[in-house]
């Protein structure tokens, strides 16, 4: 009698499964071909170019004062960085002086805008690790009075066009002024409400402690930046490392993770910097001079010098680059952005091999990926 | 502080009670009808109509009547669970508003009472779509599996909540937990059916994921469940509720009885007649302070055994954290991505009944089924001073009711209106946990199913085995 000591061969095959466009779950039109064994992944592979607008070349083909309104689209949820990276680099190649409460407002609603990024980013990052219901309001509230005060200084809830070449276009009201500051009194309260139903909660840890761990070597050389970057123990902000407008007057932290560069530290980071933010828009407030607004013509005329110039602003997502070349006419010549979005999202691959299915959405939204913004 | 009018925190609390009136009045009304139109239909076909016929001449009128008798719980779970699963769909979609500040439906109807009627009706028209290569017979079977488990399954709880009502005694079943416990680890196989049958890669996973999770959490459950039953002596549900009759501390969930003897001791002690307490505390619990430690291990085990139940309960009929089936995140809808129409309508209702049905389950175990929480010595209407003179007062309105029409049954209608209060609490507090947790990972969800909650329930099992013989529980 022979037993049978060996099992038979079993054969397993991979998997291919295509992860969006049509997701409910990749914050826009981001497709990822993943191929699986079981439910772990073992390649991904990004295909972008789904919400490719040709934001570049439609800038080559408007001219300045048209293409000022278009670039918020870019990164339609931190809109006034995309205004004031352009206007930035527009100013550089004119050499126009801005004047200096034009400069604290745009700092003041960078900053508000900052909140706001993260904000939304908290809720729907709660939404990819499943709590679908209670929680991910809670966010959305504090971000709507933010919207709010963004709607009363120029008209609009998300493409703002506030911060035009030569200063901002329009100057708020007093009582605008004390809103704000009664925003930043509330806020910190309610970030210490969100951390306690979030920051301890078992599950949470769970899901983000050693998950999606991003070393420096690795967020170096991908050209990770933002809180993703600091988040893995590199103090790198540009506000600090290469300051512009008025921040080298104001004293904030820039939060840094020294140990692991894990999901849960790149939560941290941006609960931390919404803090910092706060801090700074509370010097603001006392700071804030009185005078002038806006130093250039805002009309079909806007002319900027012929010359080539570039500047970057830090962004939630990171640097936030942008380079022209002027040719003097109403019309910039050549235009490149340079997109924090886009080099984030491609330590995606690296992060999720032999990670399982759940994970990818817990490290995909730990990167704050805006779509637009990685396609442009 | 406002802006532009809307209403923001400092306001905060006096906002939402506004909200919370307009909650409590909507599922009041939205629970009288339910249970007006369910026990309508039971009394007319099970004791109007018998009661018609016992008049007539009509040759077969008696097999007739018997034919109704037959039929009511039947009828009374068909009716209920439809516009129970439309109840429970708007309660949960208000409540989850209320939780996070917004208004939730309010448009269909007086405060959107009515939305889910007509969510129901527009899921019926629907076109009803099989996708290409998908296996038709299974895609269509999937939903009536998942489903069905739910109606049979339901049956021998009815008498067990209805204080055993001679109407819905449809089987004298020994056995009665198992068989509901049978019959609720069917769905899973409808599951995997739709998830395997609909020719969709995120499906597939949803099905597997499920049956994945239904085999590691039946067990924790279950044992949950049977060491109860060890502690009871019985497996027949009704003999399970009536046991917990006379307050809190007969219930399952304090000590699955170990409290009895304290509870007729205190009786003794305050209606000062009958036994005296030091004589009923040794009646019960002989051992002195060992019968005691027992007492208190058995308490705080059956709690714990309540968690392991309320957990393995979740994770059984996939809510959040345990919704890794139909994780939205990560596969779209799981299982159900490719249903829609009515067999979609079906899974959605066969979900909210399963919610239902693990609820009673809990009230019938632990819970008390329908006893009043309060202890039979502090509940004055136990005593004849307090009781006699408001039945006087009541009798002529209410006797034509009780005794000629046999509308009102006053232990029937006192049990179910506990059971009412009890599961929905429970339902309630589902949805609560659903508004507050993120969701487990697949693998996570396994450990701590087999290395948690499962070597937890075996050794209460083993510890309750040995407290018990120490305490006398039904003297």
């Amino acid at each position: 009698m022979t037993i049978q000591t060996k099992l038979p061969e079993f054969k397993t095959d991979e998997m291919v499964i295509n992860l969006g466009p049509q997701h409910p779950a990749t914050h826009g039109v981001l497709r990822l071909i993943l191929t699986l064994d079981g439910e772990v992944v073992k390649h991904t592979e990004p295909v972008l170019g789904h919400l490719h607008r040709a934001q570049e070349w439609q800038g080559q083909n408007r001219t300045w004062f048209q293409y000022q309104a278009l670039i918020d689209r870019v990164d339609y949820l931190s809109g006034m960085f995309t205004s004031w990276a352009l206007s930035r680099a527009a100013e550089v190649i004119d050499g126009t002086e801005v004047p200096r409460r034009a400069e604290f407002l745009r700092v003041l609603c960078a900053e508000l805008n900052r909140i706001s990024s993260h904000l939304l980013w908290l809720g729907t990052y709660l939404i990819d690790l499943g709590a679908l219901y209670g929680f991910p309001f809670y966010p959305f509230i504090e971000r709507e009075k933010i919207l709010t005060f963004f709607e009363e200084i120029s008209g609009q809830r998300m493409m703002y066009n506030y911060i035009r070449i030569g200063g901002v276009q329009r100057d708020p009201k007093a009582e605008w002024f004390k809103k704000v500051e009664e925003f930043t009194k509330d806020f910190p309260k309610r970030v210490d409400e969100w951390e306690a139903i979030v920051t301890e909660n078992p599950i949470f840890l769970n899901r983000t402690k050693g998950i999606g761990v991003l070393t420096k070597e690795v967020a170096q050389a991908y050209g990770v930046t933002g809180p993703t970057l600091r988040a893995s123990g590199i103090d790198f902000d540009l506000r600090r490392f290469k300051p512009y407008s008025v921040y080298p007057e104001l004293k904030f932290d820039v939060p840094v993770y020294n140990k692991d560069g894990d999901t849960w530290d790149r939560y941290m980071a941006r609960i931390q910097e919404m803090r910092q933010s706060i801090e700074i828009i509370k010097q603001v407030l006392d700071m804030i001079p009185e005078g002038e607004i806006m130093s250039k013509k805002q009309n079909a005329g806007l002319r900027i010098k012929a010359g080539e110039g570039f500047a970057a602003v830090e962004s939630p997502r990171g640097i936030l680059g942008c380079y022209i070349t002027s040719n003097g006419s109403d019309k910039p010549y050549r235009f490149r952005w340079r997109n924090p979005s886009f080099s984030n999202l491609s330590v995606l691959p690296p992060l999720l091999e032999e990670r399982p299915i759940s994970d990818i959405m817990a490290i995909f939204g730990s990167l704050d990926i805006i779509l637009p913004d990685v396609d442009r | 502080m406002k802006i532009d009018g809307t209403v923001v925190r400092g306001d905060h609390f006096s906002g939402n009670i506004a909200e919370i009136r307009k909650f409590a009045v909507m599922s009041l009304s939205w629970l009288t009808v339910i249970f007006v139109a369910v026990w309508g239909v039971c009394w007319a076909l099970g004791i109007f109509i018998p009661m018609c016929l016992a008049n007539s001449s009509f040759d077969f009128a008696a097999i007739l009547s018997e034919v109704c008798k037959a039929l009511t719980p039947i009828a009374a779970v068909l009716v209920f669970i439809p516009i129970n699963a439309m109840f429970m769909v708007l309660m949960e979609r208000r409540a989850l508003a209320l939780f996070t500040r917004r208004n939730g439906p309010n448009r269909v109807g007086p405060d959107g009472a009515l939305q889910t009627a007509a969510d129901a009706v527009k899921l019926l028209l629907k076109e009803d779509i099989t996708p290409t290569g998908a296996d038709a017979l299974m895609f269509t079977l999937a939903p009536i599996i998942f489903f069905a488990p739910s109606i049979f399954g339901a049956l021998p709880l009815l008498a067990a909540v209805t204080n055993n009502h001679k109407l819905f005694q449809i089987v004298d079943l020994p056995t009665g937990i198992f068989y509901v416990l049978a019959a609720s680890s069917v769905p899973v196989v409808g599951i995997v059916m739709g998830g395997w049958a609909s020719n969709n890669k995120y499906s597939l996973m949803g099905g597997l994921r499920s049956a994945a999770q239904a085999i590691s959490y039946e067990i924790p459950l279950v044992l949950s469940l049977v060491t109860i039953c060890l502690l009871a002596g019985t497996l027949d549900v009704v003999s399970i509720a009536y046991q917990q009759s006379g307050g809190l501390l007969n219930w399952n969930i304090l000590g699955g009885g170990a409290l009895i003897g304290l509870n007729k001791a205190i009786a003794a002690l305050v209606s000062s007649s009958g036994a005296p307490f030091a004589e009923v505390m040794n009646a019960y619990y002989p051992y002195g302070w060992l019968s005691f430690v027992g007492a208190a291990v058995l308490c705080m085990c059956t709690v714990i055994l309540f968690g392991v139940y309320l957990i393995g309960a979740c994770a059984e009929i996939n809510r959040i954290p345990f919704d890794l089936p139909e994780a939205e995140s990560e596969l779209v809808s799981g299982y159900n991505t490719e249903y829609s129409g009515i067999k979609f309508a079906i899974f959605f209702l066969a979900e909210f009944t399963n919610l239902f049905i693990v609820s009673t389950i809990a009230v019938v175990m632990f819970l008390g089924s329908g006893d009043c929480p309060l202890p039979t010595w502090l509940n004055p209407l136990s005593y004849p001073a307090v009781y006699e003179p408001l039945a006087k007062a009541l009798s002529p309105v209410l006797s034509v009711l009780i005794n000629d029409l046999h509308l009102i049954n006053p232990p029937t209608f006192w049990a179910a209106l506990w059971v009412i209060f009890k599961t929905y609490s429970l339902i309630f507090f589902a949805i609560l946990v659903r508004g507050t947790l993120p969701r487990f990972r697949i693998d996570q969800l396994m450990d701590f199913g087999w290395k948690r909650l499962i070597p937890i329930t075996l050794v209460i099992f083993v510890l309750v085995a040995f407290a018990r013989g120490v305490i006398n529980f039904h003297v």
